[in-house]
């Protein structure tokens, strides 16, 4: 609603008519574009809310993506069936991501041999301070920028931290918003790693 | 039974104040005065129906009622009393209808206190201040219901949350609730949520003032600014208790060692706070000077329409935010009520434009008037940078289909030079005198605070040589801090020479003579020490990590942090706790024991991480417990922040509060004069405010 703030004052104490009738122009038009970016303020949250009405894709089959590090290397989701999967949504400029960042890399290390692939998806960011961040936190598992916010527009994101749970025949199973704490990605784990794949 | 009773109660709340709303409009638009009285009884009566289902709902909590699907969702038999009480505002269908219920009770001060001093006003303040209640009202009839019950189908996999018996169900009894998320469960929650709320809900009143003095035409005189003045003021400083208090908050449950977090949420609470703030300065030029009326209606419009903005925002969750309000139905209904409000209030202010005709010309740019109007810029300025923060993700995925989220640098880089600006002013500002201005005169009262404040700088300076960029934040504040040490000081030296009073006496004196203006320097004094703690947060903090085995340490600056074991024990509120025992040593001297921990709420599955902080004055050391292992030895992931200064933000804020409550508190004098002087001329105003 700052748009209201458009053509204050600007005419008072007219003391010509030439002068009025350009006022008058003024402020016209001056009405005219704050009506316009009224509404185009109002559309603008009409077509959020419509969207996160929607909400994140929490269930059915994880929409498939092709991630590179950010070293290059590619990987694609749907190679990967037969794994539990956990893609997390991170940024360095986030400070609730910092707080989990070191439970992930340690339950990162404690699953990664037992067919379990993290993925962190790094949302917004400039890569000098996401890599800044991958050192920090000395991240080991596979990383890689959104390019384009193509993959946080699939999964329909609404913040981060987000982490999706993948099973191993590749459907989503939940989401957790928010900072992840021990040990609740430990039990998520263990429950879908208990469960069977041809 | 009982809950029928409140749910019924409710619904003729609802019928009363959409009464209200309509027999005002047709009374004040056809001057029939009996409509309006008795729209006028009408909204009187809401507040002590909506009081009864309020205490119904307390009840239930109270005594755990779990056929309600809101006391299920809420509270637990393992939550105290007092947590109990407090879920009233700790879901959505509660804290909907505490709102409205703030809401009416404003509306029924107002139509007891004012109804003969703003008669003429009166029928559409009722209109505008009832069709918002009534829509908060229909809110929790219609879409979230705090008296909806469990009800379950056989075979169908989830409960039914509904008032009325849906075909085929049965009615649920839980043995049990889910409970309040446990990051609500916190002393916190009696102080931050309700103060929010005031502070938000109480700008309802400035605006419907601000709208039947539109809409009556009478914009032009000055009754309806006075009024508006003292009821932005209430809700001002509710609000300003609320970011305080959720600040603190912020810093003692969400753990990660700040306090601010530029989080859509906060921003949504921060944007009405300046744009009020900004009223509450440019109203003067008003009362004083019959100027800016234009802007003032502009401002109060615009404060409202943010306080429901960010409602919006932070209620439909439409831009993303670390804060998890749970998603609701409400958004649609709610967006109508936006849209609505905000189109129907531009085009009355567009008609009724010419109505607000200034008194007085800008005389000088260098005038108190003219320092107004920069100061008033300022804020807005502030304001708009926040809002683009704000909506900028949305607007960037509209238009480019890629979401960029500016984050806290942005924040940081954009309002901090705007800030200095702001404070700067603060400290020049209360120099500079109506109309006309000798800057000779400025200058040299203001020499004596700006060499002190050099001198301040240069020690500071060679103390923190490793951040130079703070310096120009030590002078800043120095400098302001002096000058309103010169303005006491000016005050107390006349006081003295004229009637020879002792220095403390006259300090006493200035203060009960010009309460509205002292007051407001002590909140200049709050917002300089909230301003150094900024300092020390942007420039000192430190950060650290590190996982230690026991008897290892963790270094940062001066401080280490030794672990001694971990140890885990049944908590209250049905938690586990995981503990860890650390010694904290100051260059090798030992402090004091910390125990970060790590509550973990067994029923929601929701771990809380409780932060151990070591406080002094200067700075706090703030420990996490970020992981632990006891395989094959115990050892513990710690993060350690050092955050210099901080203290002074919460000084400040009590300060600041503190400031207010002596620039509103009635005096004796005041009163004897606001009796006189209500049908005279606005110069009373000159000695009030103690030029």
């Amino acid at each position: 609603m700052e748009e209201a703030t458009v053509n204050v004052d600007s005419q008072e104490h007219p003391e010509e008519a030439s002068i009025e009738k350009h006022s008058t122009m003024w402020k016209t038009s001056g009405r005219i574009v704050t009506y316009f970016l009224l509404f185009a303020l109002l559309g603008l949250l009409a077509w959020g809310l419509a969207k996160v009405q929607r909400g994140q894709v929490h269930s059915g089959e994880a929409p498939n993506f092709t991630l590179k590090d950010f070293n290059g290397n590619a990987l694609t989701l749907s190679d990967l069936r037969g794994q539990v999967i956990i893609i997390n949504f991170w940024a360095s400029w986030c400070p609730p991501c910092r707080e989990e960042a070191a439970y992930l890399e340690q339950t990162w290390e404690k699953y990664k041999d037992r067919g379990v692939v993290f993925i962190g998806v790094d949302y917004v960011d400039t890569e000098k301070e996401a890599l800044a961040y991958i050192n920090e936190f000395k991240v080991t598992y596979f990383n890689g920028p959104d390019i384009g916010t193509r993959i946080s527009q699939a999964y329909n994101i609404q913040g981060v931290p987000e982490t999706f749970y993948v099973a191993k025949n590749g459907q989503l199973r939940g989401v957790k918003v928010g900072p992840l704490q021990s040990p609740e990605l430990d039990l998520k784990i263990e429950e879908l790693l208990a469960e069977t794949y041809p | 039974m009982l809950a029928n009773i409140g749910l019924v109660i409710l619904f003729i709340a609802f019928l009363l104040s959409l009464f209200a709303t309509l027999s005002s409009v047709y009374g004040g638009v056809k001057n029939k005065n009996a409509w309006v009285e008795s729209a006028r009884n009408a909204s009187l009566l809401v507040f002590p129906l909506l009081s009864f289902s309020i205490i119904v709902l307390l009840y239930s909590l109270y005594v755990m009622d779990f056929s309600l699907a809101y006391v299920y969702d809420v509270s637990s038999t393992a939550m105290s009393p007092f947590l109990r009480l407090t879920a009233l505002w700790g879901g959505q269908q509660g804290s909907v209808l505490f709102w409205a219920w703030i809401m009416s009770a404003f509306v029924m001060i107002v139509l007891l206190r004012k109804w003969e001093e703003n008669r003429a006003l009166m029928p559409y303040v009722i209109t505008t201040s009832m069709l918002t209640t009534t829509f908060f009202i229909a809110v929790v009839v219609f879409i979230t219901n705090p008296f909806s019950k469990l009800w379950y189908i056989p075979g169908a996999e989830d409960l039914i949350k509904t008032v009325f018996q849906p075909v085929g169900a049965v009615q649920y009894f839980p043995v049990d609730g889910r409970g309040l998320n446990p990051l609500l469960r916190h002393f916190g929650m009696i102080g931050h949520p309700p103060t929010t709320y005031i502070g938000f809900t109480g700008f309802v009143i400035p605006f419907s003032f601000a709208i039947a003095a539109l809409v009556t035409g009478k914009s032009g005189e000055d009754g309806w600014i006075r009024t508006t003045r003292r009821w932005t003021l209430l809700a001002w400083i509710f609000l300003s208790i609320g970011l305080v208090l959720g600040g603190r908050w912020a810093y003692d449950v969400l753990g990660w060692g700040g306090f601010w977090g530029w989080d859509p949420v906060e921003n949504a609470m921060f944007m009405p706070w300046l744009t009020g703030t900004a009223f509450l300065h440019s109203v003067m030029m008003t009362e004083k000077r019959g100027m800016l009326k234009k802007w003032n209606m502009i401002l109060i419009i615009l404060t409202y329409a943010l306080t429901i903005f960010g409602t919006f925002i932070t209620r439909t969750g439409i831009i993303s935010s670390v804060h998890a309000f749970s998603k609701s139905a409400l958004g649609p209904a709610f967006f109508a009520f936006i849209g609505i409000t905000f189109v129907s209030s531009l085009t009355l202010l567009f008609t009724r434009w010419d109505t607000l005709k200034s008194e007085h010309q800008l005389e000088s740019f260098t005038s108190r008037e003219a320092v107004f109007v920069l100061q008033n810029m300022l804020f807005l300025a502030i304001a708009f940078a926040v809002f683009w923060g704000t909506v900028f993700p949305l607007i960037s995925e509209l238009i480019t289909g890629s979401k960029i989220t500016v984050g806290p640098p942005y924040f940081k880089k954009v309002t901090g030079p705007l800030f200095f600006a702001l404070i700067l002013l603060m400290g020049v500002a209360p120099f500079s005198s109506w109309r006309k201005q000798s800057l000779a005169k400025v200058k040299k009262v203001l020499l004596t605070p700006f060499l002190i404040s050099l001198g301040a700088t240069a020690v500071w300076g060679y103390v923190h040589r490793t951040h130079p960029f703070s310096i120009f934040g030590l002078w800043l504040v120095s400098f302001v801090f002096f000058a309103i040490i010169t303005e006491f000081w000016r005050g107390i030296r006349v006081r003295m020479a004229s009637r020879g009073e002792n220095p403390l006496i006259a300090l006493f004196k200035l203060f009960r003579r010009n309460q509205r203006r002292y007051g407001g320097y002590i909140i200049h004094l709050g917002v300089i020490m909230i301003a150094l703690g900024v300092i020390g947060d942007t420039y000192f903090k430190q950060e650290t990590q590190g996982t230690l085995k026991v008897g290892e340490a963790l270094k940062i600056g001066a401080y280490s942090l030794r672990f001694d074991g971990l140890q885990g024990f049944p908590g209250s509120d049905g938690r586990d706790i995981v503990e860890a025992k650390t010694m904290l040593y100051k260059n090798d001297q030992f402090i004091r024991e910390l125990t970060p921990r790590r509550d973990f709420f067994v029923v929601q599955q929701q771990p809380v991480t409780v932060a151990g902080v070591y406080s002094s004055l200067n700075v706090d050391v703030y420990t996490m417990l970020v992981g632990w292992e006891t395989q094959p030895t115990q050892s513990v992931t710690l993060k350690i922040y050092v955050n210099s200064l901080i203290n002074w933000v919460w000084t400040g804020g009590m300060v600041l509060i503190l400031g207010i409550l002596i620039a509103v508190c009635p005096s004796k004098k005041s009163k004897r004069r606001v009796t006189y002087v209500m049908k005279s001329n606005p110069l009373y105003f000159e000695s009030f405010l103690g030029d």
